[in-house]
């Protein structure tokens, strides 16, 4: 049940400028895991902007997710260097071991494989990130490992 | 300590926190760069943290503990250096800290087996300044960072920060723009247009309002250095940022961070708020009556907010989308104004170009590429991460001067530069210098300074299809060639890497470049051709081998490449057949195992695991 | 507006500074194509790429979209060249890759001398039914009319004209200046029995007291005498009979 409350109290933190509303945003993101529409509904309400610029500033941005997100989001950078060092296969074996495609969500709806678009810690390559902590040097032979390790431990 | 109100002042003030420093107290400088910390650099903290408490030693009497930006060297970390004997350890963890304490510390000595060990030589070289990664080194935008605490603002003033500003408040505008062009200092973000210029140009348009902004977005993938300095030296780039403002007459500046870097983004607005709370942003700023801000702008993850114009219309809140740039931003820029828009090492490096002068800088460098540039040396090198070089320094010495060789002792194959904008150089041309022009002649550009090193083991194919793939996912969808352009290209390119390429198709490929470069609204469209032209040009007999024999060279190819255990080197130790989603490989324990090639995805697992090195692709 | 020359196809003609080519061009019966450009859209153009020029300034030649290049001291533009006609078709084929159905691409590319593609279509589950992803539609709806009911959703390739969410509109008018202003005929109005259906949304029309033509949504009035403070009573007649 996304709050009106919840809503409203991220909206309030920043001033009514138009220049907020990808950060506003992102905070629905980061706190609802994707953004709702009750959400854009009501910032377009409270700045004044066309709920029609908010949509497609959410489908736009690739940070943004108009459906909600898995509990758990994989990040499997491939930016070139990681390219280079194997991501492809570790990314093939996420995709094999939980049953999703890339920028999918399990059916339990505990994880997201999603791609980004180099991470900026190159010198690590491959890089994966489980819930925003980061792992350099990834293996596709551990690559389970260490999400599951996160996520229990 | 508030507001410093003078230049003065801010003088005193430094020398009073250089009269209490103590250069001789040993210091632990831990990393807390983004690479670090990953590796795990906060445990390390927090165990210095916990040996001083058990010891009762005291802190900043006995030792100091400082958290720095990011060394570059982020492979090896956690780093953690220690003053004042300037003594650099590597692959550091909280196991290895009572050690440090007791022999570095207190007892002045070299623990060897943290120390860089040369691969070639076998030296241990404790000496952070020795070290080849860094002795080549010369780090003005990088100046500070490893050295300060990013998040603390007296700090960077005792390192001489804001000394720069002090100066050009006490300048003419126009002076400081003519100092600025003197040092011939040209955008590090890619584009490479002269600093001055653009700031002369932007005066020169008549308007009330005016914007310094700071692209943050960094979105060549590979490359690094922005995000280093946001986290490590915010202040350089905030202190570039209000001299410039001064320059052109800006009172609102903005810096826009993607949203990947969430480090940096916190860090700068730490560095802000510290800068309010000193005088040094806000109104009156050290007295001369200037007035000047900045806000923060989060990316969304969008490359193309990278282009001036995409990003200048994300700051505004809509969806990045570059506009035809007929009319400069300088002119028409950010809300219509004029705007000075720089990378974020350009502006770190406008402090230290006002304090020391532009002859100094306009020493440094090539004729027409003054300076320095932080270069990200990523991919098949033994030594990756930063690395700060006059401009000029060669592919072969980056390479294997300061980047160590190739790893494994594989064949130097080629260097990618300037990202997805960028193209490939092959190593026989690798005695090309590096800078803006020369690159840019041999098919490719310097770009933002990746540069990524390959080796005999990348399909030069497979790199073409891999920037295209990152476009098609990156286009911002309104012009047609690049929109409806990429996606065809990315037919072709992946019908070859799959063994269905035919052979017209390299022909059609050079076609769509051809429309692309001359048809597309924006740089992101106008240079997709390079990295496909580049390899073409100089690896057409990878793209022939390809179409005509259904063949990968480089053995990366999946569809052209199979899998196979060497019966020779194969110890039966049954690794493999045990982690093989397919339960395709077969064989009994202690004797050679098999593929079944048929029923082989070439997923690569059991080339992960294997311990003899038995597997091959051919 | 102060006038200056500038050389189209090697004839000098007067115009206004930061005039577009394209505008220029027309009025002296140059012939340019375009599709994403109209006039009275000051957002439109820059999109389709289908009017690239040759525009020679200052010792250089670079391929400018003519709707929104402004005409400025020392301009030559050349509309002609085999470049120019290389290019176009490129993009033209690209177009038809991407809109086969639609006619006013096709007429144009026959223009070139162009009938088929040797790339992929979009078609079937990809088709684009003839959306060219201009956004004159949206455009129009926020700058001229001023409802912003449509937006361009997605980028690349997949970007295209919507309502939020796909859901019929809570601003919508139903005017239709959208499918009237797009080039290709992309947005799909159907009218039957008085009530307009666009957009997934149904529009009751107010029909004309003299001929009895269902012609203007109530939705529309509404607007119009909410902004305008016009009289209601102005709409009974449809615009023939008034």
């Amino acid at each position: 049940m996304i709050e009106a409350e919840k809503i409203d109290s991220i909206i309030d933190r920043y001033e009514r400028s138009e220049e907020c509303l990808l950060a506003i945003l992102q905070d629905f993101q980061r706190e609802f895991h994707y953004v709702p529409e009750e959400g854009m509904r009501r910032l377009s309400e409270v700045m004044g902007v066309p709920e029609s610029k908010i949509y497609a500033m959410g489908t736009f941005y690739k940070a943004l997710s108009l459906t909600p997100r898995g509990k758990h989001i994989i990040k499997v950078c491939t930016g070139t260097a990681c390219h280079l060092k194997g991501a492809p296969q570790i990314l093939e074996t996420l995709e094999r071991e939980l049953g999703v495609k890339r920028n999918g969500t399990t059916a339990d709806g505990e994880f997201t494989v999603e791609c980004v678009n180099c991470v900026g810690a190159c010198a690590m390559a491959p890089v994966t990130m489980v819930d925003e902590k980061y792992h350099g040097q990834t293996r596709p032979s551990k690559v389970m490992d260490i999400v599951k390790k996160q996520v229990e431990g | 300590m508030g507001i410093i109100a003078s230049a003065e002042e801010l003088e005193r003030y430094r020398e009073k926190l250089a009269a209490e420093a103590k250069p001789d107290l040993p210091t632990v400088l831990v990393c807390f760069g983004t690479g670090c910390q990953a590796n795990g650099s906060r445990p390390v903290a927090e165990a210095f943290a916990g040996i001083i408490r058990e010891q009762g030693l005291e802190l900043d009497v006995n030792i100091g503990i400082k958290t720095t930006g990011c060394h570059g060297y982020c492979e090896n970390g956690p780093l953690v250096a220690l003053k004042p004997q300037g003594i650099l350890y590597l692959k550091v963890k909280p196991e290895d800290v009572a050690e440090i304490v007791e022999e570095t510390v207190k007892g002045g000595r070299v623990v060897e087996r943290l120390a860089y060990q040369d691969k070639a030589t076998s030296e241990t070289i404790a000496q952070y300044s020795e070290i080849p990664f860094y002795k080549h080194q010369h780090r003005i935008a990088l100046r500070n960072i490893g050295a300060i605490d990013p998040t603390d603002i007296d700090d960077y003033i005792l390192a001489g920060g804001y000394a720069g500003l002090a100066k050009a408040l006490g300048m003419e505008p126009d002076d400081i723009i003519t100092e600025i062009e003197r040092s011939g200092l040209r955008g590090r973000g890619g584009g490479g247009f002269p600093a001055g210029t653009k700031w002369r140009s932007c005066v020169a348009v008549k308007s009330d309002t005016r914007y310094v902004m700071c692209n943050g977005d960094e979105g060549d993938p590979g490359a690094f250095m922005d995000r280093s300095i946001m986290e490590g030296d915010p202040h350089s780039v905030i202190e570039g940022m209000i001299i410039g403002a001064f320059a052109v007459g800006a009172h609102q500046g903005y810096i826009y961070v993607r949203d990947e870097y969430p480090l940096a983004v916190k860090n700068l607005g730490s560095a802000i708020e510290a800068a309010r709370s000193r005088g040094l942003l806000g109104d009156n700023i050290l007295g001369s009556g200037f007035s000047f801000d900045i806000k923060i702008s989060r990316g969304g993850g969008a490359f193309v907010c990278g282009e001036s114009s995409a990003l200048m219309r994300s700051v505004e809140g809509n969806v990045g989308e570059p506009r035809a740039k007929y009319i400069r931003s300088v002119e028409r820029g950010l809300y219509d104004r004029p705007t000075v828009l720089n990378n974020v090492e350009t502006w770190a490096n406008v402090p230290e170009i006002m304090v020391k002068g532009a002859d100094w800088y306009a020493a440094l460098g090539t004729e027409k590429s003054k300076g320095t540039k932080v270069f990200s040396l990523v991919g098949k090198v033994n030594n990756t991460g930063l690395v700060e070089v006059p401009m000029g320094i060669s592919i072969r010495e980056l390479v294997e001067k300061i980047g160590g060789g190739i790893q494994g002792g594989k064949k130097f194959k080629a260097v990618q530069t300037g990202g997805p904008s960028g193209g490939c150089i092959p190593e026989r041309l690798s005695d090309l210098p590096v800078d803006f022009d020369s690159l840019t002649e041999a098919g490719s550009m310097m770009g933002s300074g990746g540069i990524i090193v390959m080796d005999e083991e990348t399909c030069m194919v497979d790199v073409a299809r891999y920037f295209i793939n990152f476009l098609v996912d990156e286009s911002c969808g309104k012009c047609t060639p690049c929109r409806d352009g990429l996606p065809r290209m990315l037919d072709v390119l992946t019908a070859i890497t799959e063994g269905r390429g035919r052979e017209e198709d390299v022909a059609l490929l050079e076609e769509l470049c051809d429309l692309l470069t001359w048809g597309a609204l924006c740089g992101l469209g106008t240079s997709a051709a390079n990295p496909v032209l580049s390899t073409i040009r100089y690896f057409r007999d990878e793209y022939d081998a390809h179409i005509k024999e259904k063949r990968c060279p480089a053995g990366v190819c999946k569809a052209l490449i199979t899998y196979s255990i060497d019966a020779e080197a194969c110890t039966g130790c049954m690794l493999c057949s045990k982690e093989c989603p397919q339960g395709c490989i077969t064989g009994e324990r202690k004797k050679a195992h098999v593929i079944d090639a048929e029923r082989c995805i070439r997923c690569g697992v059991c080339k992960d695991v294997c311990r003899y090195d038995a597997v091959r692709i051919s | 507006m102060e006038k200056i020359s500038v050389i189209i196809d090697g004839k000098t003609l007067e115009a206004a500074r930061d005039r577009c080519v394209l505008d220029v061009a027309r009025e002296n019966g140059i012939y340019i194509p375009s599709l994403c450009y109209n006039p009275e859209v000051k957002s439109s153009g820059g999109s389709c790429r289908v009017c690239l020029v040759e525009a020679h300034q200052r010792g250089r030649m670079r391929m400018v979209t003519a709707c929104n290049y402004p005409i400025r001291e020392g301009l030559e533009i050349k509309t002609d060249t085999p470049l120019v006609h290389r290019i176009r078709r490129g993009v033209l084929e690209l177009l038809i890759s991407r809109v086969p159905d639609s006619e006013a691409v096709r007429d144009m590319a026959a223009k070139e001398g162009l009938t088929e593609t040797r790339f992929r279509k979009d078609e079937g589950e990809n088709n684009r039914y003839k959306c060219i992803a201009c956004a004159l539609c949206t455009n129009v709806c926020a700058e001229v009319v001023g409802v912003h009911a449509i937006a361009m959703e997605n980028r690349g390739a997949d970007k295209q004209p919507a309502t939020p969410y796909h859901k019929p509109s809570d601003v919508c008018i139903g005017c239709g200046a959208c499918a009237y202003a797009c080039p290709t005929g992309a947005i799909t109005m159907k009218e039957k029995d008085g009530v307009r259906r666009i957009w997934q949304k149904d529009f009751k029309m107010v029909a004309c007291s003299v001929c009895g033509t269902p012609y203007i949504p109530e939705a529309q009035v509404d607007w119009i005498v909410k902004k305008t403070g016009k009289d209601r009573s102005f709409f009974d007649k449809c615009p023939d009979h008034r």
